[in-house]
């Protein structure tokens, strides 16, 4: 029985300890935010929080996150207002928006370790993250207006 | 339009106009392995430390610029992840996101290991690009070798991450000879005196 | 009908009794019926307030309920009145449109109801949005695909919310006895001026339910638009960043297995034999077995496109069970030979041969080669091409090659069935369910009625969803298996088991005379397995001598709809041919093609040509003003241009490109795009900016090559996607202003990128680019 503490919560999870986060929060908790794209970490599809890094969890077993924090994008944000949440709504970013948790995950991390990132930044922190829809416009424009309301309001909850 | 990857052609010129090098010693109060010097033995030694060294296993994380390699062509990482200062990546591309404490299964999925990351921004020990003589010089450089001396140096031939070329993953190409024949080599680079060839 | 989970919810709110979905062409009269339907109120509010902040508000069971608010169902239903098949009022003032379509990210949830919402005059803001059932009686077509969305339902839409305005109307009239004529309506308020009485929507919806649906009700004035034409969010927007259910891949029901594929490894082999015995022992799995598609003569409609017709399908209780179990799944595989499929549709009944043969690219190209050089199909010819080339003085000829291309839809396919022996309910990511619901009834030997298909949001489609073959896959595992199950691909199963854009080549030849005067144009083009050519499009109709042909080689490789079919390739090709001939004329490259289409306009050659030559010079003439194009402020960019026609529109870009590190990078576009009214103008700039960075991405990237048959991209590693740092920072669009009828818009920005790159990519290296993807070594080699 795995113990893991996903958004703050405790979940006993009866799964194998090598399945991936991935899997054990979409099949096993119910969490389905958290997206499969490609299973071999090349996506970005999947990204959560892991003590605050921008894991795949289609990679990372979930016997890894064991004693650790996971963040998936339900918990990002208490009311789903993050800075970044609220930019993607401010810019409609999304089409079709499968990856789009991925890429707000990616992105969360990003911010946090650098309020004001420049465009370089965003390339050097987004890359992983695929759009097939070809948002990337709008993801960086929204990135950029995410740190502004950062800068004014705080990370969010 | 070319592809742009850097290719690495190696051509191992191998002479035998050689100089030795004395390692720096003078950090560590431990006493100097005893050296039977052999500029013959050494650099052939080495030829050997290189073939394997500029193997994809080993060069792809000792690229030229900041982004790893991938693949026995060595094209860059897919998705572009950057060093960092650490080595260990940069915001939500660092490299222990993908990379986990052991080989993820299947093919193309990322090879593992607890200490995955690039030499430091400050460090790099760059391999890619490097001649066997240029590169010889940079191992033993305490400046540019991470500050390791002699004894440090042979140490490293049972680190976690060189050990881990061979054990790569599914899929992945071995270095070009054994893991035993290859500290072998190393251990004999060095304890003959640590040879650069003359190119 | 009692499921359990989410099902519940779902027959609950999608459910309409005694309708008969068959597919039947959109009339607006059919969409009429007046049926009153209940619904969750408590649910539907708490949904409202989660959503809340004053965002427009969209519910549906499933995008709202997570798997764990299945207790907000046990509360009393409260009425919908329906008034038309699309809008359904409480009467407490609740107004819900459904919008008839699947979303893959076109945004038609929003753009559609908008349609619907500006002819019933409500405020925007307040409006509850719900993807309806699948249902083509009431809800018309229902197809995503073809840019049709917005076109087909442009007029039934704004009919459906005109008629039932008029309905509150008449009921509000009758209510106060007082003539129809003197009321007025404002955001969903009805006023009898002279009397100085209101009522919002819901007092009437009742009594405006039982009214007939009147038809001919006048629309307005497309001028006087003040929610069509405004900039709207998605309405989904906020339900995608907090990671709500959302998506076929989400969808559970109590007690759901997971079932996988396993396909033969190449095309042109089947199954032989398998030994599932050692991965029946894996935890988790309930059974491994073959299913067979179509049984021998099964008349295959127009998107029942399979790969492989025998499958092997692992079932359990996890996906990660599954995956696992796969690993030790033995399967031997032999050669299928000649095959032969039975096709039906429009032209009816046939048989058609499948050769049996292990292709590899190599191969591919030196026969595309040889057949190039063959006599071909004539598809069109004006004046006499033959001897205007006997006479040129100078031919230009250029051939033009691009690979298979595959869909990779981030979601990757995937479908819920659960199939008894009365009914069936499938839910899942698909472009036209109305398509393939003949094919489930025939196959799962169920009438329509007793089929419900539930439509979740899609994960990307491009084409690749119109294809229903891993929905009936589902069916059939459901079947088998007796309970409900979830089919879901690997990335590496969807890449491998495609349903390609084709791979094409084309030959463009010009015949200029002694002053450099086009006298002939010839296009001839094949493909693998179809020809791209479309020979009524430009430049036909403005050269006096023109010639078109066209040949196919027949594949095993299925093929299908990749957005903006054969457009995608053809724009490629002509428009760098166009590129490379203005300057082979010593022309600008826009003044060159501004000169063919007023030809085209002033002295149209044939009468077939499908273009309208002015909208076409328009968008031509809008982003050279835009893009400051010749203007030696931009010399620091490579620029290419080009343009295109299809779907009815019309869209030009000019690319802006540098060298950086090496490689091509386009920093910056300009697009200026003729698709008539504009719906909803910021989410169509994103479509339209989406489609450049697609074509940028494919146009450089793209591609998928084979190797006996085997397709030797798995995942993104090997099938390289345009990434963030690759794609522009700045896309500029532009739209023509006019009142004009909605045209297509998710597929016409794409096909004219692959050109203006191609024109860039000669500018910035001196060299053209006759193969794609343009990064690939082979690409620079002159194919003639």
């Amino acid at each position: 029985m795995l113990s893991l503490n996903i958004n703050k919560k405790t979940y006993k999870v009866d799964a194998d300890p090598d399945t991936p986060l991935l899997w054990v929060l979409r099949d096993h908790v119910g969490l389905v935010g958290t997206k499969f794209g490609c299973g071999v970490a090349q996506c970005g599809a999947c990204v959560v929080h892991l003590n605050g890094e921008a894991v795949r969890s289609c990679v990372t077993k979930a016997s890894r996150a064991e004693g650790k924090q996971v963040v998936t994008i339900e918990g990002l944000a208490e009311n789903d207002d993050h800075p970044l949440q609220k930019a993607w709504l401010e810019l409609d970013v999304s089409q079709c928006g499968y990856c789009q948790a991925g890429q707000i995950m990616s992105a969360a991390v990003l911010l946090k370790e650098n309020k004001k990132p420049t465009d370089e930044d965003i390339n050097d922190a987004m890359a992983g993250n695929i759009c097939r829809c070809g948002t990337y416009l709008r993801i960086r424009d929204a990135i950029h207006l995410a740190a502004d309301i950062q800068a004014k309001e705080g990370a969010g909850k | 339009m070319r592809n742009t990857w850097f290719v690495m052609i190696v051509g191992v010129v191998v002479a035998f106009a050689i100089m030795a090098f004395s390692l720096n010693n003078s950090k560590t109060a431990e006493p100097p392995v005893a050296l039977k010097k052999d500029s013959v033995a050494s650099v052939a030694a080495f030829k050997k430390v290189y073939t394997v060294l500029m193997s994809a296993r080993c060069m792809n994380c000792h690229p030229s610029g900041d982004v790893p390699l991938q693949g026995d062509d060595n094209h860059l990482h897919t998705m572009l992840p950057k060093r960092g200062t650490d080595g260990k990546g940069l915001y939500a591309m660092k490299c222990a996101n993908c990379h986990q404490p052991t080989n993820t299964a299947g093919l193309h999925a990322p090879p593992g290991n607890p200490n995955w990351h690039l030499p430091p921004a400050d460090m790099k020990m760059v391999f890619q690009g490097k001649t066997p003589r240029q590169l010889a010089q940079q191992l033993i450089d305490p400046k540019q070798n991470g500050h390791k001396d002699l004894k440090a140096l042979i140490a490293h031939a049972d680190d976690g991450l060189v050990k881990g070329g061979w054990n790569p993953g599914d899929g992945r190409t071995l270095p070009p000879m054994s893991y035993v024949a290859f500290k072998k080599a190393w251990l004999t680079w060095l304890n003959t005196g640590a040879y650069a060839p003359a190119k | 009908m009692v499921f359990f989970g989410l099902c519940n919810i779902a027959a609950f709110l999608f459910v309409e009794e005694g309708i008969k979905p068959v597919y039947i062409p959109i009339k607006p009269d059919i969409c009429m019926e007046a049926t009153k339907t209940n619904f969750n109120r408590r649910a539907f509010l708490k949904a409202s307030a989660l959503a809340g902040g004053g965002l427009i508000l969209h519910f549906s069971a499933l995008a709202k309920l997570g798997f764990d608010d299945k207790s907000q169902l046990a509360d009393a239903p409260a009425q919908w009145n329906e008034i038309t098949g699309y809008i359904k009022i409480t009467d407490d003032n609740v107004v819900k449109i459904l919008c008839p379509n699947p979303e893959f990210g076109q945004n038609v949830m929003t753009s559609l109801p908008m349609m619907v919402a500006e002819e019933l005059d409500v405020d925007w803001k307040k409006v509850v949005v719900e993807m309806g059932p699948h249902d083509n009686v009431k809800l018309g077509p229902q197809f995503t695909g073809g840019s049709m969305s917005v076109r087909m339902y442009w007029k039934p839409l704004r009919e459906a919310g005109a008629a039932a305005r008029n309905m509150l109307l008449q009921a509000a009239a009758q209510t106060w006895a007082v003539p129809v004529e003197e009321l007025s309506t404002k955001a969903g308020v009805i006023y009898h001026e002279k009397t100085g009485r209101k009522g919002v929507y819901g007092d009437f919806a009742s009594k405006a339910a039982a009214i007939p649906v009147p038809k001919g009700v006048k629309l307005k004035d497309v001028k006087n638009f003040n929610v069509v034409r405004h900039s709207q969010k998605n309405v989904e927007g906020a339900k995608i960043v907090s990671g709500k259910p959302l998506f076929g891949l989400d969808y559970k029901q109590e007690g759901m297995l997971i079932a996988m594929i396993h396909h033969p490894p190449a095309f042109g082999l089947k199954l032989k034999s398998f030994d599932a015995s050692a991965a029946l022992k894996m935890p988790g799995i309930k059974d491994i077995f073959s299913i067979k598609m179509f049984e021998d003569g099964f008349e295959q409609a127009g998107f029942d496109t399979r790969s492989f017709n025998t499958l092997l399908v692992v079932v359990g209780k996890t996906t990660w069970e599954v995956m696992n179990a796969r690993k030790k799944l033995v399967a031997e595989w032999m050669p299928a030979g000649d095959t032969k499929d039975t096709m039906g549709g429009r032209v009816g009944k046939r048989e058609v041969t499948v050769p049996g043969e292990l292709e590899t690219t190599a191969t591919q190209l030196e026969k595309m080669k040889q057949h190039a050089a063959m006599p071909a199909n004539q598809m069109r010819k004006d004046g006499d091409p033959e001897t205007a080339f006997k006479n040129a003085a100078q031919i230009v000829e250029r051939t033009y090659v691009a690979p298979f291309l595959a869909h990779n839809c981030m979601e990757p396919m995937n479908f819920f069935a659960h199939v008894t022996d009365e009914k069936a309910l499938l839910a899942g990511p698909l472009q036209g369910p109305g398509w393939s619901e003949p094919t489930l009834s025939k196959i799962l030997g169920l009438p329509a009625d007793k089929i419900e298909i539930q439509m979740t949001r899609m994960g990307g489609g491009f084409g690749r969803r119109a294809y229903s073959h891993y929905q009936v896959e589902a069916a059939l595992i459901s079947k088998k298996m007796k309970a409900p199950i979830k089919l879901i691909y690997s990335r590496e199963d969807d890449t491998t088991y495609g349903i390609y854009r084709p791979m094409y080549t084309a030959t463009y030849r010009a015949a200029l005379d002694a002053n450099k005067n086009l006298i002939a144009f010839h296009v001839k083009g094949g493909g693998i397995p179809e020809n791209a050519i479309h020979a009524n499009r430009f430049p036909a109709g403005a050269i006096d001598n023109y010639l078109a042909e066209g040949w196919e080689i027949p594949s095993n490789i299925t093929i299908g709809a990749f957005r903006a079919p054969r457009s995608n390739f053809n724009a490629a090709a002509e428009q760098s041919f166009l590129d490379e001939l203005a300057e082979a004329m010593g022309k600008d490259p826009i003044d060159f093609r501004l000169e063919l289409l007023a030809r085209a306009k002033e002295k149209p050659v044939g009468k077939n040509n499908e273009y309208d030559a002015d909208r076409y010079a328009g968008i031509l003439k809008l982003v050279k003003e835009k893009s400051g194009w010749g203007k030696p402020e931009h010399s620091q960019y490579h620029r290419g241009v080009a343009a295109y026609f299809c779907h009815n529109s019309y869209a030009a870009h000019v690319v802006d490109m540098v060298i950086k590190d090496g490689q091509p990078y386009v920093e910056r576009v300009f697009s200026a795009i003729d698709c008539g009214i504009v719906v909803n103008p910021d989410a169509a700039t994103n479509m339209v900016q989406g489609a450049v960075v697609d074509g940028i991405g494919n146009s450089l990237y793209g591609g998928l090559t084979h190797k006996n048959g085997e397709v030797e991209q798995k995942n993104f590693h090997s099938y390289r996607i345009i990434r963030m740092h690759e794609a522009p920072k700045k896309v500029e669009v532009y739209f023509v202003q006019n009142d004009i009828d909605p045209s297509g818009l998710g597929e016409p920005p794409f096909p004219p990128v692959f050109g203006a790159v191609a024109n860039a990519l000669y500018k910035s290296t001196g060299k053209r680019y006759y193969q794609q993807p343009f990064t690939s070594p082979q690409s620079e080699v002159p194919t003639v």
